[in-house]
């Protein structure tokens, strides 16, 4: 079974909330990503969501933009981000994967999707892409692979209702109107939204896009199966890219953690 | 505007396999919203009624068509015709979107406009229009455009919109887009985004040539009264493609009109230096619709160059990909250097001093008129007039203003 499904049932089972972890592969460069990725794991991130640099990020602020900028110049693509995920495989086959990126680079590498070689990717989540075309028609798939879909504020009851029938894996609630990384989180507009959408998926409902302290965290756990990190991280990324200190990425992680705990 | 003429887009915006809604879901609301109040409007009398109004009496529609005297003698073979979409108010063929547009904003009730610009005419075409409806408003525009569009800046800013300078990727007109892309997801719900060019997520392009299509209905009537018969060319400069897909609309059915569009060959389409997906390009998705698109070996959108700030972007409008594919267009490009002499000949043959975007579909005569004969009638639709290109011209010139 996939390890997103296996991991997710697994909380579930014990009543806890997910914590998911975004960071850019190749940010500031591979080797760091993927020392970095233990980090997470070690400081308590159940998945891992990489983000897949792309040239026009229209859903990003500005955090994350510069971030996909600093990845596109060392050159890192869907096939050395596949590369990087096989080393990080070598010592860790529990925890789930999932690549977060744009269309185009998608269509462009289905066959990196498709091979997917000892299942190393578990999930595949595609910001542009609305939720109820499925990734398959454009030549994107694994049998092994399932597909995050994204519901927003703004997203109608009736397409709601149809986008959680097809997510696999997760639902992706986006918190807010805005790029990743903004800050106007309206909690009882996303409490209501997502019973809504807890009615009709099948999959866990998780929140992300804009939560930034362990208090967002705690306060979108109790309406939700778990939070996405993604701005932060990636802000902290940043600033220890030099010193490749990262004590302060673990002591923020555990502290989200033991807040949804 | 004749609005349903072409079966095409299909009801999810797709010409053949090319365009598509690929947005971010915070978007997807609006564009539906959008969708149902374009579809309820476009037949609406009283809509179309205000639109060519404003179009005749804001605008100064219809345009000439205008014979060539000096230019037919210099080629020696067929007439050519200029279309002159440069006389509009505002300079260009831009602003029979943005009436059109804003007049749907209007009635959506929403009380912002955001706009990308990357010559600034279209920058100047939507602070025009908000400005007569007393609407705020907001430019994207990438800090190299502002750069080299310096006077488009300032018009911008006279005409109370604000102005958005956007360092992000390559500072450009596709870096615009996202920045406008990002504005909008933001403030979805009072907000109306302006898009310039027959490019974006369905259903702007089918919005954009619909309302830029007036150019095309015109030269239809047009040519029977000034050489009784269909053209045998229209040229038009392709960027995102709009003042094409507005002189090419209501011609798709005359098969007996060759339907030329010239992109931005910037140092050669063989030097890899260019903006002109259609000649160099793979189908690929960017800014909500899948078309040509310029982009390397990972997928990633490359980095255009083009002297016309108005040309250099690395996608295209999804109409143009499936006209190209179907055959019943062609797409050629001209460099550079082809695009600024044309700049200088037509302006001292005809004393009109087109855009450098123009300059490109001119440029493209030297090769075109060899294929006719003198009963020929050649259309050029000159999109837009020069003046904002003075001193990017000058300064290649090695002149100081």
């Amino acid at each position: 079974m996939n390890r997103l499904t296996n991991t997710l049932e697994d909380l579930k089972n014990k009543s806890k909330k997910a914590l998911v972890a975004y960071l850019v592969a190749g940010d500031p460069d591979i080797e760091t990503t993927l020392e970095l990725m233990t980090v997470l794991v070690e400081s308590g991130v159940d998945i891992i969501e990489i983000g897949v640099p792309f040239t026009d990020p229209i859903a990003e602020g500005p955090i994350i933009q510069k971030a996909h900028d600093r990845a596109l110049k060392n050159n890192v693509s869907l096939k050395s981000i596949f590369e990087m995920v096989d080393k990080f495989r070598e010592n860790d086959d529990d925890t789930p994967l999932v690549l977060m990126g744009y269309l185009n680079t998608f269509i462009f590498n289905k066959a990196l999707i498709e091979d997917n070689k000892n299942n190393v990717i578990d999930s595949v989540l595609v910001v542009d892409i609305p939720g109820e075309l499925k990734l398959k028609d454009y030549g994107v798939y694994n049998p092994n692979i399932n597909t995050i879909s994204l519901i927003s504020p703004t997203t109608k009851k009736d397409r709601i209702e149809s986008i959680a029938k097809n997510s696999s894996g997760f639902v992706y609630y986006v918190t807010l109107r805005g790029v990743t990384g903004a800050s106007n989180l309206d909690v009882n507009e996303i409490s209501s939204n997502i019973e809504e959408i807890k009615k009709h998926a099948s999959v866990p409902t998780l929140a992300g896009f804009g939560i930034k302290s362990a208090e967002d965290a705690q306060l979108l756990s109790q309406c939700s199966d778990g939070v996405i990190i993604g701005s932060s991280i990636v802000q902290m990324i940043e600033e220890s890219s030099q010193s490749k200190e990262f004590d302060r990425i673990r002591t923020y992680i555990t502290d989200i953690k033991n807040a949804i705990s | 505007m004749k609005l349903d003429k072409n079966n095409l887009p299909d009801k999810n915006g797709f010409f053949g396999e090319y365009g598509g809604k690929f947005v971010p879901e915070t978007l997807m609301y609006a564009l539906e919203e959008l969708e149902t109040t374009y579809e309820k409007l476009k037949n609406n009398n009283e809509f179309k009624e205000q639109f060519y109004k404003d179009l005749s009496e804001f605008v100064g529609r219809p345009s000439p068509l205008y014979f060539a005297e000096r230019l037919t003698k210099h080629y020696g073979t067929g007439s050519i015709w200029l279309k002159r979409e440069d006389l509009n108010h505002t300079g260009a063929h831009k602003i029979n979107n943005t009436i059109g547009q804003i007049l749907l904003a209007k009635y959506m009730g929403k009380k912002r406009i955001i706009a990308e610009t990357g010559a600034g005419q279209h920058g100047v075409a939507t602070a025009t229009v908000a400005a007569r409806l007393g609407l705020e408003c907001h430019i994207y525009m990438g800090s190299e455009d502002v750069q080299r569009q310096s006077l488009n800046v300032y018009r911008i800013k006279l005409l109370g919109a604000q102005v958005h300078s956007v360092d992000s990727g390559s500072a450009t007109l596709k870096d615009a887009l996202n920045e406008a892309l990002r504005d909008w997801v933001t403030n979805v719900d009072d907000t109306y985004y302006i898009i310039g060019s027959v490019t974006g997520p369905h259903p702007y392009p089918m919005i954009v040539r619909d309302f830029n299509s007036v150019v095309g209905e015109e030269l239809i009537s047009q040519s029977k009264e000034l050489f009784n018969s269909m053209p045998d060319a229209i040229v038009a400069c392709v960027g995102g493609g709009s003042n094409a897909m507005g002189a090419f609309y209501p011609f798709i059915k005359f098969n007996e009109t060759r339907l030329i569009g010239v992109e931005a060959g910037g140092e050669g389409v063989e030097t890899g230096e260019h903006a002109a997906p259609l000649n160099d390009g793979t189908p690929g998705v960017l800014h909500g619709s899948l078309s040509y698109l310029m982009q390397d070996d990972s997928g990633q959108v490359k980095g255009t160059k083009s002297v016309s700030a108005g040309l250099d972007y690395p996608g295209v409008g999804p109409e143009h990909s499936w006209l190209k594919d179907s055959g019943r267009a062609e797409y050629v490009a001209v460099s550079d250097d082809a695009a600024l002499k044309a700049f200088h000949e037509v302006s001292e043959l005809e004393g009109i001093i087109p855009a450098l975007e123009t300059a490109h579909a001119f440029a493209y005569l030297d090769t075109l008129m060899k294929e006719f004969d003198k009963n020929s009638n050649i259309i050029v639709n000159v999109s837009g007039r020069g003046d904002k290109d003075i001193n990017t011209v000058a300064n290649i010139d090695g002149i100081k203003i």
